[in-house]
């Protein structure tokens, strides 16, 4: 497996480096020129117009530029952001990421399993009605003009339920008093995610191998007890209701994002699944006499696993895209949104910040899913 | 001999499909005592494996029992429920699939595999008895025990095909089902499986049902043979009778289709044709369109399945009395 | 004829009046035309047998529905306001109701889905946007065609370093996001819809519909008769265009639809976001009403509800096409 992987992250690097070349020759292509924006100002005198030029290396031949942009980017600089002037787009970007990562991430799990779950049942009664309502259902979803769904969200849970707040990260009012930024607790609460699923993941491994009959029992116990002590360290710290105001702020992007995505994994189980229950071995688990819910789960749905997540790189893509509209509707101050900004108000440096991040981001999930593959797969994981 | 543990009267199996219905099985009758083996031999498409399907009720969506019934000790498997027939799978009858390579399921070890069977019809529970049941039956089987944790694609062809049948012996069944159990094989292997097969099955006292296409094969390993022609049986007897005396013209046929090492020499003939279409079976005896012997009445009426003098049952107008 | 009897004795059950057999016949039939003639009835003959297939599934034909309703409203729109709608009112750009103010004003016989906050008729506005959804999808979806199957029919016959260059840059198309690739574009230059349609064209057909019609293509090139032709002494394009092309055609159709629901999309979103130069669309209608103010405005629903559900209905359409062309071409997906 190590080969693989090691095969998969030079692949990865390969393609990032032809993602750096091609945007810079989107930047070359522009209109105009780079920093032609940057240089408007009337109060510039010629001179400093062209010391300045100079000095963004704007007279140099376009292969040396190449790979100025190049070294600077390995160096980590990626220029000083329009807008936040003078603020450095790495740190537009450090501040933004985890607001995005928490958004996507969270969406994206919950709709994986959900849509792998109800597509999961879909292929295994395939009811005429049923299949019809959830079919055109689930495209519509699929296909359904996000901004449009955002504000049926909106309309629906933040102004007739009034369930949510409408949008952004916080409400100001609660935390004009707040003995920390919102941005430390925002990462605090990251940290706590990120420290439950490590634990969890490594109870479920740890107790996979206990007779089945208790094992139920450990797996929920342990997952009840992670939850309690998380609730407990929070609600000790002070920091819960803030907490909890950013939570509350989550929900209706996370729930919006995760209905638009769901649909994808949903449909694409379903197909997944109608043709593993078409294969040999499911036809030896019915002859075993085993349960119909062992042979759903254990054969059909384990299997059938395997294409959704290969295709899990299109999802992630699809995500992203609806993750960045999503923040624009819902005001979420995260990536997405810089890059909307941004594009309007042609801040180029950020602009081409935030569409690194992207890159980088997605070829990352990109290698995670491969990672997640090789360990679903026997087939590679002892190839 | 002893007990009859089969018994399957008049079974009769539909496949509704775009094209129309196709009559896979028609008017089956067989009994099967305990510890016999029968062999069913036929062209591809014949319904053998519909039977075998049949008898655990292992039907595709599009498949459904028209009538008759399947007889396990008494107790008639045609009107169960999925749910009801589950005890009765791998528990009493197991199988042993066509396409071996693939009935193991790729992501889960093979000893796990074997080992969820024990769980669900022996209460085997505890892994470490189940581990021990596991490394019985593969040395039964002549796999060595220390391959039960590795994957079905760690196996080769003959490897998985031994894997699976310790799985179909798993729960002591009281009835194998074989369909065309080496096919895949190369023929070394393929002999070597049979025997150990034949081996298993006299060691154990089970009965076991044998599917295959290759007539030699069959009368390797049977007590009885059955020769299946277009969803319908044509001729049931015992290895010897079918051997020496076969009534069926398709009998005749299927076995000089195949070349004889012990046996005098004689030309190989083959059968001009193809079995028919189930969407339109041909009207009277099913083989006529085929059968050098055919008449009128062949093409209009459909023969009886009887008896031709010491169980050796036959369907056939002009019952041959050739002696090859 | 007793050996074609013996071959095949049901389809030849009964002979004809004058003792040979219908399919005798029809080879006979067959043998008398051009050889174009019978390719062309062959293809009728599928393209029939597919349309069947096509229409037992309800889910398609939704789809296809939608499609004609809105084809409709595209066609009608230059009619009415040729005849029926007076242009000074009606005009979907600057078209200006006097009379119906305040606007934006609720439906009303005159106005249908009432007017936006510009006085501008919403339905005409609908209408008017239509035919370029049309023509932005139809392209992009050409474009994207053209280029998949060209680079997926290379890549798969020549492999080397054709092929690791393409699929490397699929891969990087397919996990970009593509909107937010449209985005930045839409920031660096100044998008019209057929710069779009050509940037899309470009992104979809250098991405996912090349990897597919590439392994496609792959099974293809190992069939017997691309052998064959091989043997026969076919050159490389001989091959690729006579045999290997054509077998791709099915499924290029199929992601034909899938590149009009994304590029009805993209267009949608970058208008919504003002990153796009364009007289009007549905995406511009909804960026109007927020820069005017009624986005969160519940009441005025007929600003922000018809050109969003048309988004997603025709989007969804020809995603149902899609996905009902899919279980043609792909008879594993099929019920029995």
């Amino acid at each position: 497996m190590a080969r693989y992987i090691a095969q998969r992250l030079l692949q990865i690097i390969l393609t990032f480096f032809l993602f750096l070349a091609l945007s810079y020759m989107l930047l070359e292509a522009m209109p105009g020129d780079f920093s032609q924006l940057f240089l408007q100002d009337p109060k510039l005198t010629l001179a400093q117009r062209e010391a300045i030029a100079a000095s963004l290396g704007l007279n140099r031949p376009p292969h040396e530029r190449f790979f100025r942009y190049i070294g600077s980017f390995l160096r980590g600089d990626l220029g000083v952001s329009f807008q936040y002037y003078p603020r450095p787009v790495v740190d537009v970007i450090l501040e933004r990421a985890p607001r995005t990562l928490m958004l996507f991430i969270s969406s994206t799990v919950v709709s994986f399993y959900v849509g792998f779950f109800v597509g999961k049942l879909l292929a295994w009664r395939r009811g005429r009605v049923l299949e019809y309502i959830t079919t055109v259902g689930g495209v519509t979803l699929y296909t359904v003009f996000t901004p449009w769904f955002g504000l049926l969200m909106i309309w629906l849970f933040a102004f007739t339920l009034d369930w949510f707040p409408i949008g952004k990260f916080i409400t100001p009012r609660l935390w004009r008093d707040a003995p920390v930024e919102a941005n430390v607790v925002f990462n605090r609460m990251l940290l706590t995610a990120l420290v439950v699923s490590i634990v969890l993941l490594t109870w479920f491994i740890l107790t996979r191998r206990i007779d089945t009959r208790r094992r139920r029992v450990v797996h929920w116990g342990g997952m009840g007890l992670g939850l309690a002590v998380v609730v407990g360290i929070w609600g000790a710290s002070g920091l819960g209701p803030y907490a909890l105001n950013i939570l509350h702020h989550l929900m209706l992007p996370v729930l919006t994002l995760t209905l638009i995505s769901f649909a994808g994994t949903m449909l694409l189980t379903r197909n997944s699944m109608l043709e593993t229950l078409r294969e040999d071995y499911i036809t030896t688990a019915r002859a075993k006499g085993l349960p119909e819910k062992v042979i759903r789960d254990k054969h059909a749905a384990r299997n059938a696993m395997l294409p959704v997540v290969t295709s899990l790189v299109f999802s992630l893509a699809f995500a992203l895209s609806g993750g960045v509209i999503t923040e624009g509707v819902f005001s979420w101050p995260g990536m997405g949104e810089v890059l909307l900004t941004s594009a309007v108000v042609q801040d180029i440096p950020m602009m081409m910040g935030a569409l690194i991040f992207t890159a980088i981001f997605a070829l990352l999930a990109h290698l995670v899913v491969d990672i997640l593959y090789a360990f679903l797969d026997p087939r590679i994981r002892y190839g | 001999m002893s007990e009859t543990i089969l018994r399957v009267e008049n079974l009769t199996m539909h496949y509704t499909t775009r094209a129309g219905i196709v009559s896979a099985v028609d008017d089956v009758s067989f009994t099967l005592d305990e510890g016999e083996s029968l062999g069913l031999v036929g062209e591809s498409g014949c319904g053998k494996t519909s039977v075998a399907n049949s008898l655990l009720k292992l039907l595709a969506d599009n498949a459904v029992i028209k009538g008759g019934q399947i007889r396990f000790k008494g107790t008639d498997f045609v009107p169960l429920s999925e749910e009801e027939m589950r005890p009765y799978r791998w528990r009493n009858i197991s199988m042993v699939f066509q396409a071996a390579m693939n009935s193991l399921n790729p992501v889960y070890r093979v000893g796990d595999q074997i080992i969820e069977a024990l769980e669900t019809h022996l209460g085997l529970y505890s892994h470490a008895q189940a581990r021990q049941r596991v490394t019985e039956l593969f040395t039964m089987v002549g796999l060595d025990p220390a391959l039960m944790d590795q994957y079905p694609h760690e196996y080769s062809g003959g490897m998985r095909q031994r894997a699976v049948i310790a799985m179909a012996l798993s729960c002591n069944p009281d009835l194998v089902i074989a369909d065309e159990p080496t096919t895949a094989l190369d023929v070394i292997v393929q002999d070597a499986l049979l025997r150990q097969l034949k081996t298993l099955q006299e060691m154990i006292g089970m009965s076991m049902i044998y599917i295959s296409h290759d007539i030699a094969v069959i009368a390797e390993v049977s007590d009885r043979i059955g020769v299946m022609y277009a969803g319908k049986l044509v001729e049931l007897a015992s290895a010897d009778e079918i051997f020496h005396h076969p009534v069926h013209p398709y009998t005749v046929a299927l076995m000089s289709a195949f070349p004889s090492v012990t046996g005098p020499k004689r030309e190989l003939q083959t059968l001009a044709g193809e079995p028919p279409n189930l969407l339109y079976p041909p009207s009277g005896c099913r083989f006529h369109p085929r059968c050098p012997f055919a008449t009128e009445i062949c093409r209009q009426q459909e023969p009886e399945f009887k008896d031709h003098g010491g169980g050796h049952y036959a369907a056939c107008w002009h019952p041959q009395e050739v002696t090859v | 004829m007793a050996t074609e009897e013996r071959h095949n004795p049901f389809a030849t059950a009964q002979p004809a009046g004058d003792g040979t057999t219908l399919d005798q016949q029809e080879r006979e039939r067959l043998r008398a035309q051009p050889l174009w003639r019978v390719r062309l009835k062959l293809l009728a003959g599928t393209l029939w047998n597919n349309w069947k297939l096509f229409t037992e599934n309800k889910i398609g034909l939704i789809g296809l529905a939608i499609i004609l309703f809105y084809a409709g409203l595209a066609l009608a729109h230059p009619l009415l306001m040729g005849r029926v709608w007076d242009p000074l009112i009606y005009d979907p750009v600057i078209g200006f109701d006097p009379l119906a103010a305040p606007h934006p004003a609720p439906p009303s016989a005159q106005h249908w889905l009432g007017t936006d906050p510009l006085g501008r008729d919403v339905l005409s506005q609908l209408m008017f946007s239509t035919a370029s959804e049309f023509i932005l999808g139809m392209v992009a979806a050409l474009i994207t065609v053209t280029i998949g199957t060209s680079i997926g029919a290379l890549a798969a016959y020549f492999g080397g370093w054709i092929d690791t260059f393409f699929m490397r840059l699929a891969d990087l198309v397919i996990t970009l996001p593509a909107i937010v690739l449209l985005i930045v574009l839409g920031g660096l230059f100044t998008l019209d819809l057929p710069l779009l349609a050509l940037v899309i064209g470009i992104l979809s057909g250098f991405g996912a519909t090349t990897v597919i019609i590439k392994s496609q293509a792959l099974t293809i090139k190992v069939r017997t008769y691309v052998e064959a032709a091989w043997v026969a002494g076919g050159s490389h394009w001989h091959i690729i265009l006579r045999h290997i092309i054509p077998n791709l055609l099915p499924l290029t159709f199929l992601y034909m639809m899938f590149t009009v629901t994304d590029a009805i999309f993209a267009e949608a979103i970058l208008s919504y976001f003002g990153l796009l130069n364009i007289r009007m669309s549905w995406g511009l209608m909804i960026h109007t009403t927020q820069s005017a103010g009624y986005l969160l405005n519940f009441q005025t629903w007929w600003l922000i509800v018809p050109p969003g559900l048309s988004i997603t209905l025709l989007c969804a359409a020809f995603y149902l096409v899609g996905r009902a062309l899919d279980e043609v071409v792909n008879p594993r997906l099929r019920k029995r």
